[in-house]
């Protein structure tokens, strides 16, 4: 339909054929058709074009405004030769047709955008006196150029920066490699492109992510970087070397990496180079809107859409493939120092929780370990805390638990075992610009015996004394005692022997159980008394479980330290 | 809830009580009653042997009598130590099926990760839907039980899975559920929500921003085969409750006064005689006392998130029906509702809940 805005009708000249000139030219502007001669009249100042017409279109006023903007206006003439058509047919219909039109015309200054209002009928007017016919109409021309172009661009500017946005935030919460990839490509379909493949390197992968218009959901798969031998040409554009839109081996090259014909193949390609970040490398291959559109009219118009796309896509990309790099990084960290499994052993039942107080680190300034011996013999085992939090505490941890593994090979009594691993801890520390560090532990060794019972020597230093749940609920404290490991060099550790009979368990944890503290009060020595007699028969894993959860239902969402639970038990039945 | 593959007339095993699921199930629960772990495994394993589909034994026979221990444990036969006995020897089951009749390998279908919500102990149904996802060709990767947001989260950015799956059994947990579920949206992987949880048809699900909700393992299975990508939501996700800014705010409240609230109701329930009359600072309420009653606080902060006076009623209609020593009596319950509406007066919707929660009350005799 003609009114609407931005639709150009063209009504004034084209369809005259393209070798007439315009019909009027601009050497004679504006073509005053018969001013009037008795001087200005009381519409000549306005700038808004005034135009009155009889019931037969006949143009019977109009003023200087309305001739600018319609130069073919002829008074005494039908409105019909201002070849403006939907004006003219506005005016035709009368009083029945529409109260406005927009229309775009071909003014000999450049296409106009007028907006046609039809008005109230003026009044005779002097001078000349102007006889109000029946039947006449007045219209109200006003130049909305400006404002539709201004309008436009605000459509325009907003549907970008939407885009944009939308592309922005879609991107912005991957931090996976993969994921990004093909978020960039489903990104570029259909707003930019009816087809789009991504290339990234990053180390020695190359990851390519291909969508398409109706193709569903983005393809993408992984190739060596030895295999980009086999496409000099966009291993060149990938390093950044010089490509453009419409290189011939665009789409040939993209079948050879990725194995399946590029996305949109058959219409122009365009590579965009994502720009570099230094830690990957990037190309984004973009097929033609349309299968007749040519490689160089690609994205022409909408170019710094375009790069500020490539620029998300590109720090996007650099944030994942960083990300996933670190986090590798940390996996292998966290795998190392994470709590162990524990062995089947027969004749001893082990059980152990965990909960490190930076829950997401996995890992923390507890641990436990186990190991067994073999059947009928000693199985030996660890539990401890070194003082702080996090990363630090857990690599700390580490270095303990490596040097308990080593020295128990050497060393099987646990007081004296106790004391090497001080003097081990002592002796690291010094090597080190560190400060003294300090742990807490308790160590032992389980030997289980023919009568179904388990002989326990224990040693500690600094740490709770563990706990003896007997298989009739009563609990027992062990009571032994020691210093801290780690800060004297004749540090005394205490030491105890446990016999534990059917059914019974023995429980070492660490301080964060008795501190944990919720919204009231601490966790306590006290609490955790009064809860193990309702786990009494339960197996040692049951048992950990059991005390974590009340641990964690009491802390009631609060921050923890490091939690760590071992329980050992001799079985109610031979396993 | 027995479902129809239980007793598949293809293979007929109903006449053969070696195969036959209800008797296994039966039989598997007896030696759950009894503890008895060798005699559980036993039980999973040769059904097994006898040609019983695994997946079968997982969900028909160990899931099966594991919602028998829940319903004990609800009903207030078991205790929790005896129902995480139970779990406990189900895992073990769970883990001697697998090495028995291991899942073949991954079909390239695509990568989920299976969790538990943060502070969701019951583990066995994800680790269940774990190893059904795995039979059915998915890349599986089991987080275990309570897995607190941010791991998800690290693990979404670092995995980077196509699929999350999330399991609850607890209601009070769905605000708990959003936060993981916004979590894992964030990076664009789709959430399927599973259990109990989100309401017996799915419906808190979509109130939590997930994706899509299954009933139970088989019928992930089934939506995930039919739509690896999601949304299984027919009409998107995000219901009302959830994106609604007082309810949230309302739900905020709830969860920082919960300390303060169970004291609140505990005081009103069970008012406590002092010799002097002062009230002490620190309440002396019996553990099970305000662990009732802190569950109660959760429901209905739970309830407010959601915006659904259902989930309370059903958990005030349920706590007054267990007889836990020392736990929330029938009686103490109305008393508890009033003086909790009393102290949320500021928070408009959760009084009407609690004032509507109050009025639909059985009459207790005093």
């Amino acid at each position: 339909m003609d009114g609407r805005p931005g639709v150009p009708t063209r009504d004034a000249t084209t369809d005259t054929g393209p070798q007439t000139p315009p019909r009027l030219t601009p050497e004679a502007p504006p073509a005053p058709p018969a001013p009037p001669s008795r001087g200005p009249g009381l519409l000549d100042g306005l700038e808004e074009g005034v135009v009155v017409c009889d019931r037969d279109g006949v143009v019977r006023a109009a003023n200087p405004a309305a001739r600018r903007l319609l130069p073919g206006l002829r008074l005494g003439e039908v409105v019909d030769v201002a070849r403006c058509e939907s004006l003219t047919r506005a005016v035709h219909e009368g009083r029945h047709g529409p109260e406005s039109v927009e229309v775009v015309i071909d003014h000999p200054e450049g296409e106009r955008h007028l907006r046609a209002r039809r008005g109230p009928v003026l009044g005779p007017i002097p001078p000349p006196p102007l006889e109000t016919g029946d039947g006449d109409t007045c219209w109200y021309l006003r130049d909305v150029t400006g404002e539709q172009q201004r309008t436009d661009t605000l459509l325009a500017a907003q549907e970008r920066a939407a885009f944009l946005a939308e592309a922005g935030r879609a991107l912005h919460g991957v931090l996976h490699l993969d994921r990004t990839a093909r978020r960039v490509v489903a990104l570029a379909v259909p707003r930019l492109a009816a087809g789009a493949t991504l290339v990234v390197r990053h180390d020695d992968t190359v990851t390519w992510a291909t969508a398409e218009l109706g193709g569903g959901r983005p393809r993408l798969g992984h190739t060596g970087t030895v295999d980009l031998a086999r496409v000099p040409r966009l291993a060149a554009a990938l390093a950044g070397e010089g490509v453009g839109a419409g290189c011939p081996w665009l789409g040939e090259e993209l079948r050879t990496l990725t194995g399946r014909d590029a996305a949109g193949a058959g219409r122009a390609l365009r590579a965009c180079p994502v720009p570099t970040t230094g830690i990957v490398e990037g190309l984004v291959v973009l097929a033609g809107a349309r299968a007749d559109q040519a490689a160089d009219e690609l994205g022409t118009v909408e170019e710094d859409l375009l790069s500020s796309y490539v620029a998300r896509a590109g720090a996007a990309l650099a944030a994942a493939a960083l990300h996933e790099e670190q986090a590798h990084l940390g996996a292998v960290l966290q795998e190392s120092l994470a709590a162990p499994r524990l062995p089947e052993t027969p004749g001893v039942e082990w059980g152990a929780a965990y909960r490190p107080a930076r829950e997401t680190l996995r890992v923390g300034g507890d641990f436990y370990e186990v190991v067994a011996t073999g059947t009928g013999q000693r199985s030996a085992f660890l539990l401890g805390d070194v003082c702080g939090k996090g990363i630090e505490a857990a690599v700390l941890s580490g270095r303990v638990r490596q040097s308990w593994h080593a020295l128990r090979l050497l060393e099987d009594q646990p007081g004296r075992l106790l004391s090497l691993l001080n003097t081990a801890l002592l002796d690291a520390v010094a090597t080190r610009d560190e400060d003294p560090r300090f742990a807490t532990m308790v160590l032992g060794d389980a030997l289980p015996r023919d009568d179904g019972t388990v002989l326990l020597r224990l040693a500690t230093g600094g740490h709770p004394p563990p706990l003896v749940l007997r298989a009739d609920g009563t609990v027992e404290p062990v009571p032994v005692a020691g210093m801290l490991v780690g800060g004297l060099r004749e540090a005394r550790f205490g030491e105890a022997e446990v016999v534990l009979a059917r059914g019974d368990t023995c429980l070492l944890y660490s301080d964060g159980v008795v501190e944990a503290r919720g919204p009231g009060d601490f966790f306590g020595e006290e609490r955790l008394a009064e809860t193990l007699p309702r786990c009494a028969g339960a197996p040692a894993p049951v048992i950990c479980e059991h005390l974590e959860q009340t641990v964690v239902s009491w802390l009631d969402g609060h921050d923890h330290d490091d939690v760590a639970l071992l329980a050992i038990r001799a079985p109610r039945r031979d396993t | 809830m027995t479902t129809a593959t239980a007793t598949d007339p293809a293979t007929d095993p109903a006449t053969d009580p070696a195969t036959d699921p209800a008797t296994l199930r039966a039989d598997y629960l007896e030696r759950l009653a009894a503890s008895d772990e060798a005699g559980a495994v036993a039980v999973a394993i040769d059904a097994v042997d006898a040609g019983v589909d695994p997946e079968v034994v997982l969900l028909d026979v160990v899931a099966g009598a594991q919602r028998e221990v829940g319903e004990r444990w609800a009903a207030g036969e078991w205790t929790v130590v005896q129902e995480h006995v139970a779990t406990h020897i189900s895992e073990r089951v769970v883990g001697a099926v697998a090495r028995r009749a291991p899942a073949p390998a991954p079909t390239g279908i695509g990568r989920v990760a299976v969790a538990c919500l943060d502070g969701e102990w019951h583990g066995l149904p994800a680790r269940l839907l774990a190893e059904v996802l795995a039979r059915h060709g998915w890349a599986v990767e089991f987080l275990g039980a309570s897995v607190p947001a941010a791991h998800l989260a690290t693990h979404v950015h670092r995995a980077g899975p196509d699929v999350v799956a999330i399991s609850s059994s607890l209601p009070s947990r769905l605000p708990v559920a959003r936060r993981m579920v916004e979590a894992c949206r964030a990076t664009g992987t789709p959430v399927l929500a599973g259990g109990p949880a989100f309401g017996a048809d799915g419906r808190w699900a979509r109130a939590v921003g997930a994706d899509g909700w299954a009933p139970d393992a088989r019928a992930a299975a089934e939506m995930l085969a039919a739509d690896p990508d999601g949304p299984w939501f027919a009409d998107g996700p995000a219901g009302a409750g959830a994106d609604d800014r007082s309810a949230r705010e309302e739900q905020t409240v709830l969860h920082a006064r919960r300390a303060e609230l169970v004291g609140v109701a505990a005081g009103a329930a069970r008012p406590r005689t002092t010799d002097t009359g002062d009230v002490p600072d620190v309440p002396d309420v019996p553990d099970e006392l305000a662990d009732d009653l802190g569950h109660l606080v959760d429901f209905l902060a739970a309830a407010v998130f959601v915006d659904d006076p259902a989930l309370f009623e059903g958990f005030v209609a349920w706590v007054g029906s267990v007889a836990i020593p020392n736990g929330l009596r029938a009686e103490e319950v109305g008393p508890a509702l009033a003086a909790l509406a009393a102290a949320l007066a500021d928070s408009p919707r959760t009084a009407r809940l609690l004032r509507d929660a109050r009025g639909r009350l059985p009459v207790v005799p005093a």
